[in-house]
């Protein structure tokens, strides 16, 4: 990542490629692609560690093992294997499909999920670009990823994967309203969009003591827009089979998947930053404080998974228009009187 | 109400229609003939107050050719059983359908006509319930044929084989 | 009205058909039909509007088998039908068996009949639980209920060898008495089980998402229960009072003291909670039983070659789904000449129709799950 401790590290590199007479956009395309790749190579290793720790959390919640056997230890390497599988496995559109939509939508869901990662601040300086709208452009980023969902419902020609897709586009766009409201409140306590500047400004107090309504606010509709349980009702297997990726299989399956996992990592590391006071913490290192942090907020996602039961589309819409969005309303209306209080 | 004041009702009301009846049990059982079977059935639930039709089950009786619709309904409100068999002739197997009466027959003699090809007449949608749309034949029917009853039909050389049957 | 508006509104005009409705097919092949049970479904939306059910996936004419099997040879084939409570699907042809017979069996296999018959009673209401559960999204209920559910499976292996198709009751008593130690085995497992009710109840009963799926949900109003001859907890949930093991007692029923759980609305709710309730009734029985248990012979003498005395009988028990008839008719032969089996979960499905239509898809499957069908007793 470019800004590690030294961001004359890139420069340098950049004033070596000026030097040699190459145009400015060569060394500027190597710099990304390095960075891509290792975002890249995080969000696969992270989404295959917590699909392993998911089955572990739910099979001993539900008095069993879970994997055992791949890779020796507590089958560390079952999602390895996994994904080998997925990724050997026979490419199949169905032939009433759509085809180019049918093999973009994956993509453009993976690519939503990717972008996010720009803006996350693992540490001091351990950020891909301190962008200062940072909050803004992780929203609006992570609602791209439901254009991809009603892509693949759509061209999948399949009743349940339209059903899926439609309810997905349906749940996006209300749990959307909420949850910017309720991160509008830390960012006025910080007075600043940009993910570094919201950790500086938690260095006595995290903001989810000052802002718990905000908090729950935002965790209930982080979770909503991941599509997990309670509010998974976009690929409920129970009613919809498995919702709008229902006719994907094997790689294209694996994308979504790794997507979803992506998702979930993304929004728990905003709120570790935006409440939980980001990589502060003593005694270790920042990026440690940071994964832990938000690790544990995956924790009690998936802790969530496995107890509740599934609800309702209506009452879906109900949580979020006659509850989430007035208690984000109001949050924000008081920290607003209070910033402008004190200040 | 006992059995047998159950039977006196029903053979005052219908006395040229019961065939048989006795007790046996403590149960009313009666035998009578098709063509009212409805009203007799809702005679039993309106005026002797039977309202659950507990089961109702064709019977081929290939040596009377006859078929029979056999009622078994009782009562959540009174103890007793009434056991209604109503005959129909085995070559124009029809009856009338009780599902104005009870909500449960509609199955149940979806049932009949699947396996037994008994006729209902009045009934909603009788289709194949049980069996595929385009299954040939009655298969509770004593007289039904199907090469899977026999063990190598196929194999004409050995005594006492069948030869499969050609016609459907 | 906008143009969009006005063109489904020319094309309902002419066709009689809403462009807004579609047919969707649940099942064969779903993972909330329980079994292969097809359910073409009208969909406004969300919206149910109409349901079809189609079943027949595993026919195999299971009376035609009857009809040319001797009386014993049937015990087997009624495993098959609820293969989630086979042992009452044993003691339901029995008993209709030696109702026809006369056959009196041992107080001992009375007994036991009661004690595994509603160990089996809460085996097969903890998979419904269970798989309850998944319909509505919540999977850990299923595999904490399945953990119990083995253990009764232990005890069923335990006498009968077997672990789901048991065959283990005859027409006059029981196959075997139950190995030495059984009885202590019940008592332990029982003392396993009563704190883990309230476990469940944690994840279902007492969650408020829980509540809030399924209350009010799939009404099915009493006289529509009557008429639809729907029994069991089915039944029961709209709220009338009707268990055969009360109202029409048959083995020893009528020693035991026990409660029927009744509901009052007949929602999907109601269904739930009457099961629920019916698992803690089974312990209290099974406690009953076990406190005064006689010692003796299990099998009554009987002839090996079983003839019934020309005559017909509709004999009836009180299964885990409901009203499990048997219609025997005899010709004195030693087989019987018509046996016809009353599923009661092909009688409560019918009602299905009539509970679905103006309720959401994700409530489809909980009013089905409510229901709980077994395809293979459903199909015959």
């Amino acid at each position: 990542m470019p800004h590690i401790q030294s961001g004359d590290l890139v420069a340098r590199f950049y004033a070596l490629f000026e030097g040699w007479g190459i145009p400015w956009i060569v060394p500027r395309l190597i710099v990304m692609l390095v960075v891509v790749s290792i975002i890249i190579l995080f969000i696969s290793v992270v989404a295959m560690f917590l699909i392993w720790w998911e089955r572990k959390i739910s099979a001993h919640i539900q008095a069993r093992f879970g994997p055992m056997r791949v890779g020796g230890w507590h089958g560390w390497a079952q999602s390895i294997a996994d994904g080998v599988k997925l990724l050997l496995k026979e490419d199949i559109i169905p032939t009433r499909a759509d085809r180019p939509v049918f093999i973009l939508a994956p993509m453009v869901v993976f690519a939503a999920a990717l972008a996010a990662y720009v803006v996350i601040p693992f540490g001091p300086g351990l950020i891909v670009e301190d962008l200062n709208i940072g909050i803004l452009y992780v929203i609006a980023i992570s609602s791209l990823a439901v254009v991809g969902i009603i892509m693949a419902g759509w061209s999948s020609n399949n009743k349940y994967a339209a059903l899926g897709a439609l309810r997905s586009a349906a749940q996006a766009v209300s749990y959307e309203v909420p949850l910017v409201i309720s991160l509008i409140g830390p960012v006025l306590l910080a007075g600043s969009l940009s993910t570094t500047k919201i950790v500086e400004a938690q260095r006595y107090l995290w903001f989810i003591v000052l802002q718990p309504l905000a908090f729950l606010t935002y965790f209930t509709c982080a979770v909503a827009e991941t599509n997990r349980l309670p509010f998974d009702i976009p690929e409920a297997e129970s009613e919809l089979v498995a919702g709008f990726h229902v006719e994907y299989s094997g790689m294209r399956f694996a994308i979504f998947f790794l997507a979803e996992y992506a998702n979930m990592f993304t929004v728990c590391a905003i709120a570790t930053t935006v409440f939980l006071g980001g990589w502060r913490g003593p005694l270790l290192p920042p990026w440690l404080w940071f994964l832990l942090k938000t690790f544990f907020l995956l924790f009690v996602m998936m802790w969530l998974r496995w107890t509740l039961a599934r609800v309702r589309v209506d009452q879906l819409m109900d949580v979020a228009w006659k509850v989430l969005l007035p208690l984000a309303f109001a949050n924000l209306g008081i920290t607003g009187l209070l910033v402008w209080a004190f200040s | 109400m006992t059995a047998e004041e159950i039977l006196q009702q029903i053979r005052a009301r219908f006395a040229s229609e019961v065939r048989t009846s006795e007790v046996r049990r403590g149960e009313a059982t009666l035998t009578v003939k098709a063509d009212q079977n409805f009203e007799i059935c809702r005679f039993i639930k309106e005026e002797l107050g039977f309202e659950y039709l507990n089961c109702l089950s064709g019977v081929d009786w290939i040596g009377e050719n006859e078929m029979e619709v056999a009622y078994a309904i009782s009562s959540l409100r009174q103890p007793g059983k009434i056991i209604l068999r109503a005959r129909v002739p085995r070559d124009e197997p029809v009856l009338r359908s009780v599902v104005p009466l009870w909500g449960t027959a509609d199955w149940h003699e979806r049932e009949a006509f699947d396996l037994f090809g008994i006729r209902f007449e009045n009934h909603p949608d009788l289709r194949r319930i049980l069996l595929p749309e385009d299954w040939i034949g009655h298969p509770l029917r004593k007289d039904y044929q199907d090469e899977r009853f026999v063990p190598y039909p196929w194999d004409d050389r050995k005594p006492g084989s069948v030869v499969r049957p050609t016609t459907a | 009205m906008t143009t969009v508006n006005l063109h489904l509104q020319q094309v309902k005009e002419q066709t009689g058909e809403s462009m807004e409705e579609m047919w969707v097919n649940m099942g064969p092949q779903h993972p909330s039909t329980h079994g292969v049970l097809r359910l073409l479904i009208k969909l406004d939306g969300e919206v149910v509007r109409e349901c079809i059910p189609y079943m027949g996936y595993m026919h195999r004419c299971h009376e035609k088998i009857g009809e040319n099997r001797a009386y014993v040879q049937i015990i087997p084939y009624t495993d098959r039908l609820d293969y989630l409570a086979s042992m009452y699907n044993n003691w339901a042809y029995c008993l209709a068996c030696e109702r026809l017979m006369g056959i009196q069996i041992p107080e001992r296999a009375e007994y036991l009949r009661v004690l595994i018959g509603e160990l089996q009673r809460i085996a097969s209401h903890l998979i419904w639980l269970g798989t309850f559960g998944l319909d509505l999204g919540n999977f850990t209920l299923f595999m904490w209920c399945f953990r119990e559910r083995e253990m009764v499976l232990d005890l069923f292996e335990a006498v009968s060898g077997q672990r789901l198709n048991y065959s283990f009751m005859r027409i006059g008593g029981l196959a075997l008495d139950v190995p030495e130690g059984w009885l202590g085995d019940v008592k332990a497992f029982l003392q396993w089980f009563k704190p883990r009710l309230p476990e469940y109840d944690r994840l279902s009963t007492d969650n408020i998402i829980w509540q809030k799926r399924i209350q009010g949900v799939g009404i099915l109003k009493p006289e529509d229960a009557v008429s639809y001859a729907c029994s069991g907890p089915v039944l029961r949930g709209s709220g009338i009072r009707w268990d055969l093991r009360k109202n029409d007692p048959y083995g020893i029923y009528d020693r035991f003291e026990f409660d029927i759980p009744v509901g009052t609305s007949g929602d999907v709710w109601d269904r739930f909670w009457v099961r629920r309730q019916e698992i803690d009734q089974s312990v209290r029985i099974v406690e009953q039983a076990l406190k005064d248990i006689p010692p003796g012979p299990v099998l009554a003498p009987v002839a090996k070659k079983l003839r019934a005395p020309v005559g017909d009988i509709y004999s009836r028990v009180e299964s885990p789904r409901g009203e499990l008839g048997d219609y025997i008719i005899a010709d004195g032969s030693e087989k019987p000449y018509r046996y016809k089996v009353r599923a009661p979960t092909f009688v409560n499905l019918s009602a299905l129709p009539v509970m679905l239509p103006g309720y959401l898809v994700a409530d489809a499957v909980a009013v089905l799950g409510s229901v709980d069908i077994v395809l293979c007793e459903v199909d015959r």
